[in-house]
């Protein structure tokens, strides 16, 4: 599954990803700095309502976001994993108890954990293809 | 004589501060001599070992304060925004101890605490007064009237100011954190050499992803241009050799850029509001140009200028206490059901 997209036309992405996404609960973005992660999170938040502000979560480790789906309340976890070292370091971060919880997950850099991360986790793959368009493929690796 | 313990432990520092009726007698932040009669090291990077840290840290605040816990007034906590596990620490501390002496217990917003972080030395910005804080996770331009009363009038939409330095840095081949790096290598090198695009952003609120990405593509083509394209992109070789001989001038290029577009944001805050009393705050403000550049802006457009001294910039206690101080005043307290928050809501 790939789908190749301009900065314009990521609302309409965003929401097609979801789609395909819509049982996912924890969702691993690969992809070298500058690719473009961070905004294609910006856009699946802004797609399910979020309020909150959407940021980079690098020096937070992870951002909290509240968005409402049929009356009920519902948290995406933003979590971003560049300045972490190992895998022990994501442990006492907390990291674990989010991608283990209920809510979902998006997680940045995903590289870092991968014996952290559940079996179940969607990869998702996002390369530049000139500087305004992105290439994002959905797959195993 | 109100005097306010407060625990900050929002993200990496565990720090305690005392302050006595707005004036701050000790600010402690765990480093190697905290940890030296315990015997341990301090990891770079663990929320856990806030756990380890908070008792020495509160005992040494007490001991540089000669100061009796007994005779602590109120007990202060960050609540938000920060690292859940981190904070969780702090507020459970700070309220164990309002609990256990039966004082009130203040939950203070980290970023509120940055701003007022200018109130903690002479000179003061009077009220109203402008805030740019800039720091690793943060960047906001806050409208404050009042201690108590601010408003976030522009902040980021992506990455903060003091992670467009730390990986700008990493593009370089710097090692994180890189942004204290570029400002010193930046002192040797031309700031206009290379231009840089200034996102166009509405409003006061900032970008600085699309920097990174132009920066990125920029060195990948080795200076040739600013556009990704497959045939553009230059040899490892010819990328690495760029990237020595400029050095300098890539580091003052970029720096210049992310403070062009920090202070013009700040510009126009305060052409919107008419505010003359402009401050800066957070851990980026120790950058050397940043500091040279808002000071030279505000001379020019006769604002009155003001940066917290450094160890009230990067996250500390001082700047919890000193707000939980005028929270005291107003009877803003919390009940020990408060929780913590990762939020960074306003």
């Amino acid at each position: 599954m790939v789908m190749t997209y301009t900065l314009k036309q990521i609302p309409q992405t965003a929401e097609a990803f979801w789609e395909i996404a819509s049982t996912a609960h924890v969702i691993a973005f690969h992809g070298k700095m500058g690719s473009g992660k961070t905004t294609f999170i910006h856009a699946l938040c802004d797609a399910r309502n979020v309020k909150d502000v959407v940021g980079s979560p690098t020096f937070s480790i992870i951002n909290e976001y509240l968005f409402s789906e049929n009356n009920k309340q519902k948290k995406i976890f933003h979590i971003d994993l560049y300045r972490l070292k190992d895998e022990q370091e994501a442990l006492q971060a907390g990291v674990e108890d989010c991608l283990y919880s209920d809510h979902i997950c998006l997680v940045e850099w995903p590289e870092r954990i991968p014996s952290l991360l559940p079996n179940d986790t969607l990869h998702v793959f996002i390369e530049p293809v000139d500087t305004k368009t992105r290439k994002l493929r959905i797959g195993d690796n | 004589m109100t005097s306010i313990l407060a625990i900050e432990s929002s993200c990496d520092e565990t720090s305690a501060a005392i302050c006595r009726h707005g004036k701050i007698l000790s600010n402690v932040i765990a480093n190697q001599k905290v940890h030296e009669q315990y015997g341990g090291v301090v990891p770079e990077l663990a929320s856990r070992a806030h756990i380890q840290n908070i008792v020495p840290v509160v005992d040494a605040a007490l001991s540089t304060a000669k100061c009796q816990l007994s005779t602590i007034d109120a007990f202060a906590f960050t609540q938000s925004p920060g690292l859940i596990g981190s904070l969780l620490v702090g507020s459970q501390f700070a309220k164990s101890l309002a609990l256990a002496l039966g004082k009130p217990l203040i939950a203070v917003h980290h970023m509120q605490a940055h701003v007022l972080a200018n109130l903690i030395d002479d000179p003061r910005p009077n009220f109203p007064f402008l805030c740019l804080t800039v720091s690793g996770g943060h960047t906001q331009i806050v409208s404050c009237e009042s201690p108590t009363k601010m408003k976030v009038i522009g902040e980021t939409i992506d990455d903060a100011a003091g992670e467009a330095f730390d990986k700008s840095a990493k593009l370089l081949g710097l090692p994180y954190p890189g942004g204290p790096l570029i400002d010193s290598y930046a002192q040797r090198g031309n700031p206009k050499r290379f231009q840089f695009p200034e996102p166009q952003i509405p409003g006061l609120n900032f970008s600085f992803s699309g920097l990174k990405t132009s920066i990125l593509y920029f060195l990948q083509n080795a200076g040739k241009s600013h556009v990704y394209k497959e045939e553009n992109i230059a040899t490892v070789e010819e990328q690495k050799t760029f990237i020595e001989e400029n050095f300098a001038d890539l580091c003052a290029s970029i720096q210049q850029r992310i403070i062009t577009i920090l202070l013009n944001k700040l510009k126009k805050a305060a052409i919107e509001t008419g505010i003359k009393d402009v401050c800066i705050a957070g851990g980026v403000s120790a950058n050397s140009a940043l500091r040279k550049a808002f000071e030279e802006l505000g001379k020019k457009n006769h604002w009155n200028t003001f940066i917290p001294a450094f160890e009230y910039c990067t996250d500390n206690a001082a700047m919890i206490a000193m707000t939980a101080y005028y929270k005291y005043l107003e009877k803003d307290f919390a009940d020990l059901s408060v929780t913590v928050s990762a939020r960074a809501k306003h």
